[in-house]
């Protein structure tokens, strides 16, 4: 648990680090292509996390999790 | 004209504004997309090996999705998703030893299994000037499962909208009650609860990379074990807890994204697990996408997994020799291709997936029989207008 609060820490702290960048908003065209989506395809991502869900322990990640099923 | 000026001062706006989970929710979609996706996924047969006895067929699953979003106002817009699922064939009822020692598995009866379900969530989005919240609701059933659900979830954006911070809560409520639970001495009515929570923080690091960081606990309770295995005991509460980071990094001269997602997930039960996904979002030409994707996971053990069920221990005793406890790797890739024509857009994807205890980044004490492997072909079809 100490070890996963201080990968946070420390990710929070790199993030912070690198994020000096000043992007104006008519320089975000690239990442405002649909392929820099963090989820481009809602319904395969969902497809995704709901076999996974079914095959493998883990769970979760970025988002709260939904409703449950009997597969797993 | 001036009608025409408006909408493309409003397409303009919507266009800069649509970055990855920064800026996007700002301003709701300017046109209704109804999406239908309909896939198919076939797990391989066990060997003799594994099963001496009975069938060797697993699951053959078929799911159709459908998806709408649209603009009910200037400031909000409505989801709504159903999904349906039918699956046949069996899954492993409980394990022992062979003669020569090994562990096997014993299958239920591929005849006897089927099942559906059915999925319904509605929700909505009202968005501000620096930021939105939503919400929504849903219900899935299937022939031994029910589950009512309920989710918020709201981001605001810092920094010029350079940083973005995201927060939400979701419960769900679940009845289970096993279909001939009499005839197999089976639970018959049971229940379980989730409560989970999330926040996020995303970052635009420069003109074409961005990063998000998350974190999210779930809390079950209730009813977790499996009613269908013949021994399956397990602790009736879990703590999950999930970190996620992705990274996204756009090549201009190649045309193409690259995406990378990193998650470090751990819960009470044990088990630990390390997931990776790369995939390569390359453009060809003006309307086609390829998209291969390579994705590697490995999971610990569970405390009280077992490879061979003890039928003397009390039933006091947790243990359970569910595959999905064991300790094992996953790699599986993709491949999709992806038609754009504007109000149309098309996408075919084929999938192969192998879990292997080979492929375990952790300590494999007790092999698990029964992992499992699949294809899967997905078609999916999006219409905005």
């Amino acid at each position: 648990m100490r070890t996963l609060r201080t990968a946070f820490l420390l990710a929070i702290a790199g993030l912070l680090l690198t994020s000096c960048a000043d992007v104006r908003a008519w320089e975000r065209g690239y990442l405002a292509r649909d392929e820099m989506a963090w989820d481009p395809d809602a319904l395969e991502s969902s497809l995704n996390d709901h076999i996974f869900f079914s095959k493998e322990a883990s769970s979760g990640g970025n988002s709260a999790a939904g409703g449950g099923c009997g597969c797993n | 004209m001036k009608k025409n000026a408006s909408r493309n001062i409003i397409a303009l706006s919507s266009t800069a504004l649509a970055l990855p989970g920064i800026a996007l929710a700002d301003a709701p979609p300017t046109q209704s997309t109804i999406s239908y996706k309909m896939s198919n996924y076939q797990e391989d047969d066990l060997s003799r090996s594994e099963v001496p006895f009975g069938d060797l067929e697993r699951y053959d699953i078929d799911v159709h999705q459908f998806q709408l979003v649209s603009p009910i106002s200037r400031n909000m817009s409505v989801h709504v998703d159903a999904n349906y699922e039918s699956l046949s064939g069996a899954s492993p009822w409980f394990t022992s030893r062979a003669l020569d020692g090994e562990p096997i598995v014993n299958l239920s009866g591929a005849s006897g299994i089927s099942d559906r379900r059915s999925e319904l969530s509605v929700g909505t989005r009202y968005y501000l000037n620096n930021g939105s919240f939503a919400g929504n609701v849903g219900y899935s059933e299937e022939n031994d499962y029910r589950a009512v659900y309920f989710g918020i979830n709201g981001e605001r954006h810092y920094n010029n909208d350079l940083t973005t911070v995201s927060a939400g809560f979701s419960h769900s409520s679940d009845e289970i009650f096993p279909t001939d639970a009499l005839l197999f001495n089976r639970v018959e009515n049971e229940d379980k609860r989730s409560n989970s929570v999330f926040v996020s923080l995303s970052q635009i690091i420069n003109q074409v990379s961005s990063f998000q960081t998350a974190l999210s606990f779930t809390e079950q309770s209730g009813f977790l074990s499996d009613p269908y295995k013949l021994r399956d005991i397990r602790p009736d509460d879990k703590t999950q807890i999930a970190w996620s980071n992705s990274y996204r990094r756009f090549f201009v001269a190649p045309n193409a994204a690259l995406h990378v997602n990193y998650r470090f997930y751990h819960d009470d039960f044990g088990i630990n697990s390390h997931t990776t996904d790369l995939s390569w979002h390359q453009n060809l030409g003006r309307n086609l996408q390829l998209v291969p994707q390579l994705r590697y996971y490995s999971q610990s053990e569970a405390d009280f997994f077992t490879n061979v069920d003890d039928f003397l221990k009390p039933v006091s005793e947790y243990q359970s020799s569910d595959y999905r406890l064991a300790a094992f790797g996953a790699i599986s890739g993709s491949v999709s291709l992806i038609a754009d024509m504007g109000s149309w857009k098309a996408t075919l994807t084929a999938e192969r997936y192998v879990a292997n205890d080979k492929y375990s980044a952790f300590d494999v004490a007790l092999p698990s029989t029964a992992l499992v492997k699949y294809n899967r072909v997905s078609f999916g079809i999006d219409f905005s207008f």
